[in-house]
Order: C-alpha cells, then sequence, then structure tokens
C-alpha cells in the first residue's frame, strides 16, 4: 500500500532535512486531508464505543436446556442473557461457539442500547447509522443515474432514424425525471433509511438472531 | 428422544436452509441448527482446503447430521479466551468446566501476598489439556502487574495415550494462535508438562514433577454412573465420545461387592475416583482442591467422603481420614462466579458447607485450613 506521509517523511530524511524545520507540526487528520480526496464528513470522528456497563448493574445467565448438564451432555451453543437491573433492559447473545466471546459481545450490545437510550441522537448507534445511511443513499443515487444514462444511450442508438422528436422526448423524459427523480429517491430513502437504520442500529443483532434470510438466498 | 415433526423440517428448509433441515435431527431444535449451519460455513471459510467450500459444508453437514458432536466435525472447541482442539478419543471440554476453571484463577492470582516462590498446579485426568492451559492463560493474563509474578509449574496426568498426545498438541496450538507465550526453555516464567499415568496406580507419586508444595490440585475425572450412562446421558456423548472419560472402570472382578474387603474404596461405584483423589490429597497436602463433580447428590456424596461421615461409609482410603479435618469444604454450582441467594449452606453429617453460585451442583473445592485465608470470591 501507498502510504504517502511516511513517504513523505522518509524523503525528507532522506533529504537531510529535520522535520522541525518545516514551521509547527500539522496534526494528523490536517496532513491526511492534503492527500485525500474523500468528502470531509468521512474524517469526523465518530463517538467513541461505548463502556460497559458496571458488572454490579448487570444479571447474567446462561441459558442452557433442562438436563444433568457436565459430562453428560455436549452442549454446542452456549448463549449469554444479561439483564441490565435498573432499567430492564434484556439482551442474548449466542452469535459465536465461545461463551467468553459472546459474554463479551452481549455486554457490547447492551452498552451500545443503554447508550442509544441516554445519547439519541448523539448516540455512536446513531451517528454510525447516520454515516451508513448516507452512504448508501449516494451509492443508490450513482447506480441509478448510471443505468438511466446507460438505457438512455441505448435508446438514442435504437432509434436513430426519428431523430428530433426522440430528443425532444429525451430531453423532456430527462427533465421530467430529473423532477421525479427527487421524489423517488425521496420515497426509496425513506424506505432504505428504515432497513438501513435498523441494521446500523446494532450490526450484532444479526447474529444474535441467526435464523435469518440470508442463508436461504445463500443457498438459492 | 421426542419425535420431531415434519413441519418443523419444512419451516428449517424454508427458513434457514435445506442443510439446516439435515442437521435438525442432530441439533433437535430450529435455532442451534441455524447456529451449527452458521459456524460450520465459518470454519470452511475461515480455513484453506482444496475441495471447493460447498462441498466442504455439504460434508461436514453430513457428519454433523450423522450425530458426530460438533467439536469432532470441526476438530475445536473455544475454552476462555484458548481455541482447544478435540478428537475423537478424548473428551470434549464442557462449559461447566470453564466456568469453574476461571473462576478457580482469580483467588490463585490474588494469593500474591505472601509472595510465594513458584505456584504449583497439578490436574488430574486432564483430556485435552483445557484446565492447565485456561489456569495458565489466566495466571498470565491477570497478573502483569506485579514486579516479579512467581513461576508456574502446572503438570498434567491422563491415563490415556491419545488424550496426552493432544493435551501437548493443544499447547503448541494455543502458543502458534499467540495466546500463550512460547514455551519458555530459558525463561523461568512458566513450564507446562503432561504424562501419561494411571492414577490408581500405586506408584504415582514417584512418578510426578518434583514439586515443593502443590497450590491446586485440580480433576474432572469420570464420574458417571452405569445406570446414568445408559438413561441420561445424551446420545451423541454415548456414542462419539470415550466411554474411559465418563464412566469410572468397575471394580476388579472378584471384587464386585464393593463391601468386601478386597475392594479398597468404601463408596459408590461411580464416586471411586474421589475416593482416590482424596486418598492423593492426603499425601500431597494440596493448599486447594476442586474436584468436578456430576450433581447436587454426587456433591455431597463427595463431601461425605471427604468428611467421613457419608452415609455409614468410613473415612477415605482407610486411615487417610485427616483430610476432614484440615480442609474447609465448599460446593460449587454450574456458575460459581453468579451470586446466588446470599449465604447458601448445606449440612453434611452435621458440618455446614458453603455453597456458591447458580445452578447444577458442579464442583466440590477444599481449601486448607490456617495456610491461606478462606476463598476471597465474594459473597
Amino acid at each position: 500500500m501507498l502510504r504517502p506521509l511516511s513517504s513523505l517523511r522518509a524523503l525528507l530524511r532522506r533529504a537531510g532535512i529535520p522535520e522541525s524545520h518545516h514551521g509547527p507540526p500539522i496534526s494528523r487528520p490536517a496532513l491526511r486531508s492534503r492527500f485525500t480526496t474523500s468528502p470531509a464528513a468521512n474524517l469526523k470522528q465518530l463517538p467513541p464505543r461505548p463502556k460497559h456497563p458496571p458488572e454490579s448493574e448487570i444479571e447474567e445467565s446462561f441459558l442452557k436446556g433442562s438436563g444433568p448438564g457436565g459430562q453428560k451432555i455436549n452442549k454446542t451453543s452456549s448463549a449469554v442473557q444479561l439483564k441490565h437491573i435498573p432499567t430492564g433492559l434484556v439482551v442474548k447473545s449466542q452469535a459465536t461457539r465461545s461463551r467468553t466471546q459472546n459474554r463479551k459481545i452481549a455486554r457490547d450490545l447492551l452498552a451500545l442500547k443503554l447508550d442509544a437510550i441516554a445519547n439519541g441522537d448523539q448516540s455512536r448507534t446513531a451517528v454510525v447509522g447516520d454515516v451508513k445511511r448516507k452512504r448508501a443513499a449516494s451509492k443508490a443515487k450513482k447506480s441509478r443515474r448510471k443505468y438511466r444514462k446507460l438505457v438512455d444511450a441505448g435508446a438514442g442508438a435504437g432509434s436513430e432514424g426519428e431523430g428530433q422528436q426522440v430528443e425532444e422526448g429525451r430531453e423532456q423524459g430527462g427533465e421530467e425525471e430529473e423532477g421525479e427523480e427527487w421524489e423517488v429517491v425521496e420515497e426509496t430513502e425513506e424506505g432504505e433509511v428504515e432497513t438501513e437504520a435498523e441494521r446500523a442500529q446494532d450490526p450484532e443483532t444479526e447474529r444474535v438472531q441467526p435464523i435469518e434470510v440470508d442463508n436461504t438466498k445463500k443457498d438459492k | 428422544m421426542p419425535r420431531l415433526p415434519p413441519s418443523l423440517f419444512w419451516r428449517a428448509r424454508r427458513e434457514i436452509s435445506p442443510l439446516a433441515a439435515q442437521l435438525l435431527p442432530a441439533c433437535r431444535d430450529l435455532q442451534s441448527a441455524a447456529n451449527e449451519l452458521r459456524w460450520i460455513r465459518e470454519h470452511v471459510q475461515d480455513t484453506k482446503s482444496p475441495i471447493p467450500a460447498k462441498l466442504r459444508v455439504w460434508m461436514l453437514v453430513e457428519k454433523r447430521a450423522k450425530g458426530v458432536p460438533l467439536q469432532y466435525v470441526l476438530g475445536t472447541q473455544p475454552f476462555g479466551h484458548l481455541e482447544i482442539k478435540c478428537r475423537s478419543g478424548v473428551l470434549i471440554p464442557r462449559p461447566e468446566t470453564e466456568a469453574y476453571t476461571l473462576h478457580l484463577a482469580t483467588p490463585l492470582s490474588q494469593q500474591s501476598h505472601p509472595a510465594p516462590s513458584s505456584l504449583s498446579i497439578l490436574d488430574l485426568c486432564t483430556g485435552t489439556g483445557c484446565i492447565p492451559l485456561l489456569l495458565l492463560h489466566s495466571l498470565l493474563t491477570t497478573n502483569p502487574s506485579t514486579p516479579t509474578p512467581p513461576p508456574i509449574h502446572i503438570h498434567g496426568i491422563d491415563i490415556s495415550p491419545q488424550a496426552i498426545s493432544l493435551a501437548r498438541a493443544n499447547h503448541a496450538h494455543n502458543i502458534a494462535l499467540g495466546h500463550l507465550p512460547p514455551a519458555p526453555q530459558s525463561s523461568p516464567r512458566y513450564k507446562l508438562t503432561f504424562s501419561q499415568h494411571d492414577i490408581f496406580s500405586p506408584t504415582l507419586l514417584h512418578n510426578l514433577p518434583p514439586f515443593q508444595k502443590i497450590d491446586l490440585l485440580v480433576s474432572n475425572p469420570p464420574y458417571i454412573s452405569h445406570a446414568d450412562f445408559a438413561r441420561t446421558t445424551a446420545r451423541a456423548v454415548r456414542n462419539h465420545e470415550p466411554r474411559l472419560a465418563l464412566v469410572p472402570p468397575p471394580p476388579p472382578l472378584g471384587d464386585r461387592d464393593p463391601t468386601s474387603a478386597g475392594y479398597q474404596y468404601q463408596c459408590q461405584p461411580q464416586d471411586i475416583f474421589y475416593a482416590r483423589l482424596l486418598e492423593i490429597v492426603s499425601l500431597l497436602k494440596p493448599e486447594r482442591v476442586l474436584m468436578e463433580v456430576g450433581g447436587w447428590e454426587q456433591a455431597l456424596r463427595v463431601v461425605g467422603l471427604v468428611t467421613g461421615t457419608g452415609d455409614g461409609e468410613k473415612g477415605v482410603g482407610g486411615g487417610c481420614g485427616d483430610v476432614a479435618g484440615k480442609y474447609e469444604v465448599e460446593v460449587w454450582r454450574d456458575e460459581p462466579a453468579v451470586r446466588g441467594k446470599g449465604g447458601e449452606r448445606v449440612e453434611v453429617g452435621g458440618r455446614e458447607v458453603v455453597v456458591r453460585g447458580v445452578g447444577k451442583g458442579r464442583a466440590v473445592y477444599l481449601v486448607r485450613r490456617g495456610s491461606i485465608p478462606p476463598s476471597s470470591s465474594s459473597e
């Protein structure tokens, strides 16, 4: 991978110019922004991952079937359920085969949920959801634009003989579409937003609720 | 086993995948079929093989559908932060074992007040080596702040040569994964060894490494009675896991009557390992002892063996009954770290025994009186 920053530093060093000669040191993000063309939004810091609530507020239980346990049975899943005593929130994780891992995932989930309740729009899940939604929307828009262009080009190539009428029609259509597009965008975006935001809200829920349609899709 | 309704198979096929329907007879419910199918797919994605991925998934599902435990199908089982390799012929580590092993490491690592010169642990019936490896991991990771952590010596013993080679392989495997520091020939931070012995052999103690004192003796011996093996033991366990690790051998021929003079241990046949363990305890005098048991009744029977007050049975090992007076006895449930009903106690033969945690009776824990303050875990 090309690392412009470090290679620049290496160049400076080779030239015998101490970095301090170049005025006050520039902060990392600021420096990075000089080498990147991606929008500034990406550089915005996401809120940090929320801390786990104290263990004294958590009631932990390990879901297991009835039965003798121990050597007599061999369970494969080790689901962990946490109850946050002050709020009554319950989260469950059986994402992995590892008990230790599930305990951590469940605590992460609980922390995210509590953070979402406490901070609302400023919470990590909300902000991450926002970013994802924006990305998805811009991606959808780009792809729509691309395919419209392709369709238009195809239509233009297919019916050259009709000349101006088509041209006009296309122009008009284009304008109409422009107008329509915004509406459509709003609608579809609204639709997508829901799912995207939900998905973004807790990326682990998908793993937690593994009876998912994904599997079916993959198979067929 | 109750019959599964056909509708369940249809649901598995429709909502998850035809492969999940195939897993259903082994997994018994939709949720675990979905989970196991996901884990099988993840395993196939994470490992390399010349065989195409889809075919491998199908092969593994096929194997699992025949009832082979998932841990043997995938070859591993997570245990704490470690990954333990599993091979048929060696018992698969259980989550209950993981729970008490992690709980066990806490008081051991906090014991640094008198600054012990070393920490020695002996594990009998070690199997995959999961207990010594996880103890080692916990001790190395929880106590790095101490300026000079005491060197840790751990020795694991098993009767099965397969188990010993797997335990060694597991040590190497977790070093390769970076969970454990490389085996130190030069730096004496820890020493982990395994050896093959029969713990009933009279020469066992001569074959142990020369420990000055033993801080912890831990054991997960076979403890299922013949009747329970036939009745309450899961089919997958019965058919695929080694009987050697589950059911204690019957008394030698001619000694069929457990009360006959030739039969050395005055206890029920499924408890003979505990009788032998307590004999070893009375000779080695470890600071702490933990023995896994199969349930509440067995826990009480083992406490009875310790205190020499079991119903009509005399003290352990023909006169070695001095274990009773020298150790505090506790019974640990499945989750010893979870605080259950505060201050639960049970009376066995006129002696009050502390019960910790929630769940089924899972282990009997002994702490030597006087030498260490009684178990510091919060109650």
